[in-house]
């Protein structure tokens, strides 16, 4: 028999949030936006398989080429940034909005073991959308010409894999941070984006105040680029730029952790 | 099972199959190129080679540069045209892949590189074609057939090039004494070019399923320009001039379909030279846009350039469309007694 003046064991109670969070978070509208956003390139690549097979005449860039620019411009820099600002800042942030988070809070679970089951049911949705798409649109265009040569970027296709996972880890909970610092941290969140993000694209040392100059540096693909990014780009030691995203992503998810367990909130009535 | 967890079981299902397949992939693929893009076949070429470029045939004659090149025969190398009036052989038709490797020198001092061709060769015939070119002596070598060329420099000296049918798949060219060594290499099964580490570890890192790709060591390297001329000095030789660090190794890598796209990775002694080295080639872009108001296609040249540094290493992109190659390309000046366009079409109105 549990002693039910003492609160659940931190995995047990982590995996029922984490089932709870998931089942909401899987069938929302968000996602379902997120989803479409996120298998566009899937959907370009069939296109662009069909054209081929039409013979129509196109000026379309080689298959590989589109694929180099989807994952280092569209999904790096653009979509699963997004992605992790929609979710992961709404995983406290919705529950105060939606004044359910006391229904939460008075549950016999510690509020580290909260902010983990959410924190994990939004990897999952995030890396359940993002990564078959990833898949799908490789072998689309890596096979576009035929399968001869499709070993050779297969392990591309593996670091996109691991890098797509890492940058929804740093993102995700950079902004798991910020929806448990703030009430409303969708706005900050998207200056932060299309504002300090931007940062990457000068020369000397401020790039490596961003997240996407160290994601950027673990992929092989360098597509060219016009302006400033094109200009100044740089890229940083792989080994570095994984460990600078693993400590960061830690220290992120730490405090985030921290400040939930320690903070009042008060609901308004 | 819930919906949500039914839709997740879908997606790892998928990552799964890929991975998967993506694994198969390189194990299959492993045995048809042994190092990066090169074939088994060009681990034959000596360990002293210092450069190795190949080209994917197929994919050339595919592009639209060598629709281009077809229309305009001038743009025809003339090597080209006299391996085909050698051989009988039509690379667009029986050529997959060309790799050539070779040991550096500039000008006409650089040794004759050593070339292999892959792709369906009608051994009879060529043999035929090639026994009947009066300067070949045919011979066999360790059971492969060598047809050996020989013919005076402009030094007076004698030059000798050999031709060698290893298989009906595979076709090796270059001076003797070079084809005779890969010959003597392939029939005893050794693979020489896999002692050069140096500029194995460069061919493992090419760009996969580039069109062409050229990979080159510190050696090659020593023998480029140390310095530029400093903008406004021109090249009257004067001693004001920007110093190019050198380069340990060069790695290039292009397609040329839609337009002709390039990766340049040069690997510098350390990250202050690849810095320095960086800021040359983003100082003659910038130049080239300052020119723009003379010529505005440089405008557009110089947006088809990125740079940027990875620790001791630079990395060029660049993109260009084929109609901003053809406006770059010099105006040819009517001949005398032809009028220029501009010329008939001011007649044609004087005439109206």
């Amino acid at each position: 028999m549990r002693d039910t003046t003492r609160p659940l064991p931190f995995f047990r109670a982590a995996r029922a949030v984490f089932d709870l969070s998931l089942e909401n978070m899987i069938w929302s509208r968000r996602s379902l936006l997120m989803a479409l956003l996120v298998g566009l390139p899937a959907v370009l690549a069939l296109v662009y398989r069909g054209l081929l097979a039409a013979d129509v005449p196109t000026r379309a860039v080689p298959p590989m080429d589109l694929y180099a620019i989807i994952v280092a411009i569209f999904w790096i820099c653009n979509v699963l940034p997004l992605m992790a600002l929609f979710h992961a800042t709404s995983l406290v942030a919705d529950e105060v909005e939606g004044r359910t988070l006391t229904y939460l809070l008075t549950r016999p679970l510690t509020r580290p073991a909260i902010f983990a089951g959410k924190f994990a049911a939004y990897l999952a949705t995030s890396l359940g959308i993002a990564l078959p798409s990833a898949v799908l649109t490789f072998f689309l265009l890596a096979t576009a010409r035929g399968w001869s040569g499709l070993g050779t970027s297969v392990p591309d296709l593996f670091r996109d894999l691991g890098v797509m996972a890492l940058a929804l880890v740093a993102y995700g909970a950079f902004f798991a941070l910020l929806g448990v610092l703030l009430r409303r941290p969708v706005i900050p969140g998207l200056l932060f984006l299309f504002g300090w993000e931007l940062l990457a694209n000068l020369p000397g040392y401020l790039p490596r105040l961003t997240l996407t100059a160290w994601l950027r540096s673990l992929i092989q693909h360098r597509p060219a680029q016009e302006g400033l990014a094109g200009l100044f780009g740089q890229v940083q030691p792989a080994g570095l730029s994984l460990a600078v995203l693993v400590v960061a992503s830690s220290l992120f998810l730490t405090a985030a952790a921290w400040l939930f367990s320690e903070r009042e909130y008060v609901l308004d009535q | 099972m819930t919906r949500s967890r039914l839709v997740l079981s879908v997606s790892v299902l998928i990552v799964a199959l890929g991975v998967v397949a993506g694994f198969g992939a390189l194990w299959l693929d492993s045995a048809r190129a042994a190092v990066g893009p090169l074939p088994g076949e060009g681990l034959v070429f000596p360990a002293d080679t210092h450069f190795v470029m190949g080209f994917d045939v197929k994919r050339v004659v595919a592009s639209p540069m060598w629709t281009r090149m077809a229309s305009k025969p001038e743009m025809r190398p003339e090597g080209l045209k006299q391996f085909e009036t050698m051989t009988g052989l039509d690379p667009a038709r029986d050529i997959d892949q060309i790799v050539v490797a070779g040991r550096g020198g500039a000008g006409k001092t650089a040794p004759q590189p050593l070339v292999i061709a892959t792709g369906r060769f009608d051994l009879e015939k060529l043999s035929g074609t090639m026994g009947m070119a009066e300067q070949a002596e045919k011979r066999q070598l360790e059971g492969t057939t060598l047809f050996t060329m020989t013919k005076e420099n402009e030094k007076g000296e004698t030059e000798s090039s050999t031709l060698a049918l290893l298989d009906p798949g595979v076709l090796v060219f270059g001076p003797t004494a070079g084809v005779e060594a890969v010959v003597a290499s392939r029939s005893r099964g050794e693979t020489p070019l896999t002692q050069n580490t140096e500029l194995i570890e460069l061919v493992e890192g090419v760009k996969p399923g580039s069109t062409f790709w050229v990979v080159g060591d510190s050696t090659i390297l020593a023998g480029m320009p140390d310095r530029i001329p400093a903008p406004g000095m021109g090249g009257s030789g004067s001693s004001v001039g920007l110093n190019l660090p050198p380069l340990q190794s060069l790695t290039l890598t292009g397609d040329f379909d839609p337009e002709l796209s390039m990766a340049l990775t040069g690997v510098a002694v350390d990250e202050a030279a690849a810095t320095k080295l960086a800021d040359v080639v983003r100082g003659l872009v910038a130049l080239m846009s300052l020119q723009a108001q003379q010529k505005p296609e440089l405008a557009q040249l110089a947006s088809a350039f990125s740079v940027s540094t990875e620790t001791n290493t630079v990395l060029i992109n660049a993109r260009i469309p084929y109609d901003l190659l053809e406006a770059l390309q010099p105006k040819k000046k009517p001949a005398p007694g032809e009028a220029s366009p501009e010329a008939e079409a001011s007649a044609a109105v004087t005439e109206d």
